[in-house]
């Protein structure tokens, strides 16, 4: 800090204040300070404060009789003049002995007067209780940061300037199986891979600027061996040198390994071993190029493959599928891709191929294939079907491919197995179009753009109208009036049918609310409402109450009728869905009896209230032949069921129903299916119907 | 105990200096006044308030000496591979001694090939990196033992430049170096080294620069070891039909003879680099 006071101009200092400087040194004993000049040609002390008195143990006469070079040991002959320079102010660090004869390590600062004759020097001891105190805080500082990365299972480095180390720990030599003298300075560097090598110096000169920057990089041991790391620097500045960094490594190869056999899990199959879907929709799209020729896809299918799983199980089946998979690997081309796209499917994927070498490609494979092998002691040919497509401006994206090529399979499941077939044009476009088909539906089931006729059902005895049967129906606005027969199906494979059931029966129950608050007591009694193989689940039952509840139908409203067929597919969960909706009070019938194959014993058991007499037996009715109808209502009257004759379309046909016994009697000559709003008006003009 | 070959400075007093210690140093102050900028980063590089932008600043005003340091950080000593783009990061990459030491080669005219021994610089460089090599070993900052060597032959330009002759002499006479040393304290009152330490001490470079050029013939002294075993290889790889002398002797048996052979080639291999990089070619 400096302090000036008006009274003080340019360098004249007043005698009061030099005196009182003066004094102040003189009685110093903090600080050292001689005068000395040449006397003679000898130089000599002529002044010493307090504090150098006491500093060299000597008394003010003994240090005027010394010569001077006595107090510097260290000088050689003539150097004493180095510290009187009348130049300039000389610093110079060495022992000063003192009267007991001992040296004590001082810094002499030597300067010279105005006239140059006379040098002050001030001797500050730099062996000082405080000095030392802070070098032993300082070494012990140092220590224990070297013990700590030294012991610190962490590889860590420690640079000094630049790129160039000063220290690295054992952790770091046992890492890359060098000793420190081989890494230490630059050393260091050879074992980072020469292409990771500018990003690790790039990231270290971020480091020095200031910043933690990380850097991943492979290093190469001494014994060839090379480690994924990520080096991570942090900036090291010491006051008076510059800067460095202190760089700590993780060894990530291991977790790296891990990570890539979890990628490779995610993306093959655990059986085979061959991509999955995932991976071959991913390998398709980064190869898929729109309008330009050059990829192929085979699709194979393996014909029967259930057969083998359910005779020989499912080892057999598995063991089955590793042998396809080899073979496959076997047969393609090197660079071509084999994927299990799932089950017993498979992908094989070429590039720059054209139509001839991928249906020769896809018969190579089809031979290879074909010979036998032994699964649980059974000789079994493996035959696939095989769709081909190769690439073509047609195509915009790389699913386009894929789904051609699975529809070239099943066109060669359907021309009768063990076929190679290459997708032609009109398939392709069926299949779009079926495709387009079912987002409509989807679209037309979400905007409840499905609607339901209702044809009444009647009595046979009265002729009175007893229930209605919901009907579903869909008018395109393209394509018309599109048919259940068409679009019941679609839903089933479409996996819609759930949401079009959902849909068939809510709209049904809010009908039936409708019309009792219309109606009263000329409300329809019962709707029947048809139900998919695919809905009889679990869940059936439940949703049916839930329908029930939200309109406030009692359960006697509603009757489930249930094809035949789906009743034949799992009977025994049939059977049990059939029980809970008979438990919740509705009322059952099985729809189309006489087309599929029930066993007529199974028949006994299942909790049904009514038979449907499909309509081909009520239409042989007009060619003389009753035989089939008779029987099923006599059937049915022998197992206390009622029994529904659809299709009737004339008035001979209900005569003989009436006659053969028949409980109720649906069809056009009765009454044509009518929307919510006609049925409403048919029913109030036929009066009260029976209840 | 210490057990030294060399004369005592009383012994040496009594030997007839050629040569003014004093106007020598003198002369350097003249110097510095002719390269201000040089002699400005002299003084305020070892400050410890002092930073890579403010003497970079300071530095870019000496275009040749900025150029000579931009040429160093991109050197293959510092191992940057030419990332250096700036003065301030390349007084980072180097350091600040370096700095120093680089403002003091210009200041003292150790640039000019012109007016040094033969050789000077060959010899200098391989000094510098094997005291930079070996520095760890003798519990020493390599930067520090670094610029310890590219400057421990400022004395014997010195005395080549002031008495070129008769220092040629001498040193054609006195091949080793304990022997040279004690034929230049014979002739000058001053043996080389310690002339460094001196010029050093007075621009105010640390005692660690300066104690082991002032305890090199001390072969008792840890500090002066290093500098002695630098030497001896320096002299291996630059002295012609040079003879060893056993490495153990010089460093108290810290080194051994086959701990050299690879510091031997990475000096080699290095010092032309580094010399270039010193003199800006």
């Amino acid at each position: 800090m400096s302090v000036s006071f008006s009274a003080v101009h340019d360098d004249l200092v007043p005698p009061e204040i030099i005196s009182t400087v003066f004094y102040s040194a003189t009685v110093s004993d903090t600080m050292a300070v001689m005068v000395a000049e040449i006397d003679g040609g000898v130089p000599r002390l002529t002044w010493c404060n307090q504090g150098a008195v006491q500093l060299l143990g000597y008394g003010l006469d003994d240090l005027r009789a010394l010569p001077l070079d006595h107090l510097f040991p260290s000088l050689g002959s003539g150097e004493l003049k180095l510290l009187m320079r009348r130049e300039r102010t000389v610093r110079m660090t060495m022992p000063v002995r003192t009267a007991s004869g001992a040296d004590v390590e001082s810094l002499i600062v030597s300067t010279p007067s105005p006239g140059g004759r006379m040098w002050a020097m001030r001797v500050v001891s730099t062996a000082n209780e405080q000095e030392r105190a802070l070098r032993a805080t300082a070494d012990a500082h140092e220590r224990r940061f070297s013990t700590l990365t030294e012991r610190s299972p962490v590889p860590t480095l420690l640079s000094e300037q630049g790129m160039r180390l000063a220290h690295v720990n054992d952790a770091f030599c046992t890492l890359v199986g060098l000793r420190a003298e081989q890494l230490l300075g630059t050393g260091w560097l050879d074992t980072v891979h020469p292409d990771d090598l500018d990003d690790v110096i790039e990231r270290v000169a971020d480091a020095l600027e200031g910043g933690d920057a990380e850097a991943k990089a492979r290093l190469v041991l001494a014994d060839g061996d090379v480690r994924t790391t990520i080096i991570r620097f942090a900036h090291l500045f010491t006051p008076g040198v510059g800067a460095g960094f202190v760089g700590t490594i993780e060894d990530i190869t291991d977790r790296l390994a891990f990570e890539a056999q979890l990628a490779h899990q995610a993306n093959h199959d655990p059986l085979t071993g061959l991509p999955n879907r995932t991976l071959l929709a991913e390998y398709v799209a980064e190869r898929f190029r729109p309008g330009i020729a050059g990829l192929a896809c085979l699709f194979l299918d393996l014909d029967n493959f259930k057969v083998v799983n359910d005779s020989l199980g499912h080892a057999a089946g598995d063991e089955l599928l590793v042998e396809v998979a080899a073979r496959l690997r076997a047969t393609v081309r090197p660079g071509d891709l084999v994927a299990r796209f799932g089950g017993d499917e498979f992908v094989v994927v070429c590039e720059n191929v054209d139509e001839t070498s991928a249906v020769s490609l896809a018969e190579r494979v089809s031979v290879s294939l074909a010979v036998p092998l032994h699964l649980g002691g059974v000789g079994v040919r493996p035959y696939a079907s095989v769709g081909v497509t190769v690439q073509t401006a047609e195509h915009q994206a790389a699913d386009d491919l894929i789904r051609d090529c699975d529809i070239a399979m099943y066109q060669a499941k359907a021309g009768g197995k063990g076929r190679i077939t290459v997708l032609d044009q009109q398939a392709r476009a069926e299949a779009r179009d079926k495709l387009r088909l079912v987002a409509e539906l989807r679209d037309a089931v979400e905007r409840r753009e499905i609607t339901l006729l209702y044809q009444p059902i009647f009595d046979t005895a009265e002729r009175r109208p007893v229930a209605v049967e919901s009907l579903a129906r869909w008018h395109h606005a393209e394509r018309g009036t599109i048919s259940p027969v068409t679009f019941i199906p679609l839903a089933e494979e479409s996996g819609l049918i759930t949401s079009l059931g959902m849909l068939v029966l809510d709209e049904t129950c809010r009908q039936m609310a409708e019309w009792d608050r219309l109606l009263g007591s000329a409300a329809p009694p019962r709707a029947n409402v048809n139900v998919s193989a695919l809905q009889l689940d679990t869940n059936l039952a439940a949703q049916v109450a839930d329908a029930l509840v939200r309109h406030g139908l009692d359960s006697s409203r509603v009757s489930i009728e249930i094809t035949e067929s789906a009743l034949m597919k799992d009977p025994d969960s049939a059977r049990e869905v059939l029980q809970q909706l008979r438990d919740l009070g509705v009322e059952l019938a099985i729809d189309d009896f006489g087309t599929g194959y029930s066993s007529l014993a199974y028949l006994r058991h299942l909790p049904v209230d009514c038979l449907k007499v499909d309509r081909s037996f009520v239409a042989e009715l007009a060619e003389g032949h009753a035989e089939i109808a008779s029987a099923v209502i006599a059937l049915a009257r022998n197992l206390n069921l009622c029994t529904v004759a659809e299709g009737v379309e004339t008035a001979e046909q209900a005569d003989e129903l009436t006659r053969l016994g028949a409980s109720y009697l649906q069809g056009f000559s009765l009454a044509m299916p009518m929307t919510g709003g006609a049925s409403a008006a048919w029913f109030a003009a036929h009066g009260e119907p029976a209840r | 105990m210490t057990v030294t070959p060399l004369p005592t400075p009383g012994s040496v007093r009594t030997a007839v200096p050629v040569f003014d210690i004093e106007k020598v140093l003198a002369s350097i102050d003249t110097m510095a006044t002719q390269r201000p900028v040089a002699a400005q980063i002299v003084s305020v590089a070892n400050s410890d308030d002092t930073s890579a932008k403010a003497l970079s600043r300071i530095l870019a005003a000496d275009v040749a000496l900025a150029s000579r340091v931009m040429k160093l950080a991109n050197s293959a000593y510092f191992g940057m591979r030419g990332r250096v783009t700036s003065l301030q990061f390349a007084v980072t990459v180097v350091g600040f001694t370096t700095v120093r030491t680089m403002a003091t080669v210009a200041l003292t005219n150790l640039d000019d090939e012109s007016r040094l021994p033969e050789d000077f610089w060959q010899g200098t460089t391989s000094l510098a990196l094997a005291a930079s090599l070996l520095a760890p070993r003798f519990g020493e900052r390599p930067q520090d033992a670094l610029c310890m060597g590219l400057l421990a032959q400022l004395g014997a330009a010195l005395f080549h430049h002031n008495d070129h002759d008769g220092y040629a002499q001498l040193c054609a006479e006195h091949p080793t170096l304990v022997g040279r040393r004690y034929a230049e304290g014979r002739r000058y009152g001053i043996y080389a080294s310690r002339l460094t330490a001196i010029a050093l001490e007075q621009w105010g470079f640390p005692s660690t620069m300066t104690v082991p050029l002032n305890q090199i013939d001390d072969l008792s002294s840890g500090e002066g070891a290093l500098l002695r075993a630098a030497f001896e290889v320096a002299a291996r790889l630059t002295v012609p039909d040079y003879e060893p002398v056993p490495i153990a002797r010089f460093t108290r048996g810290q080194l051994r003879e086959e701990d050299l052979p690879p510091l031997l080639e990475q000096v080699r291999t290095d010092a032309d680099d580094l010399r270039r990089a010193m003199l800006g070619e």
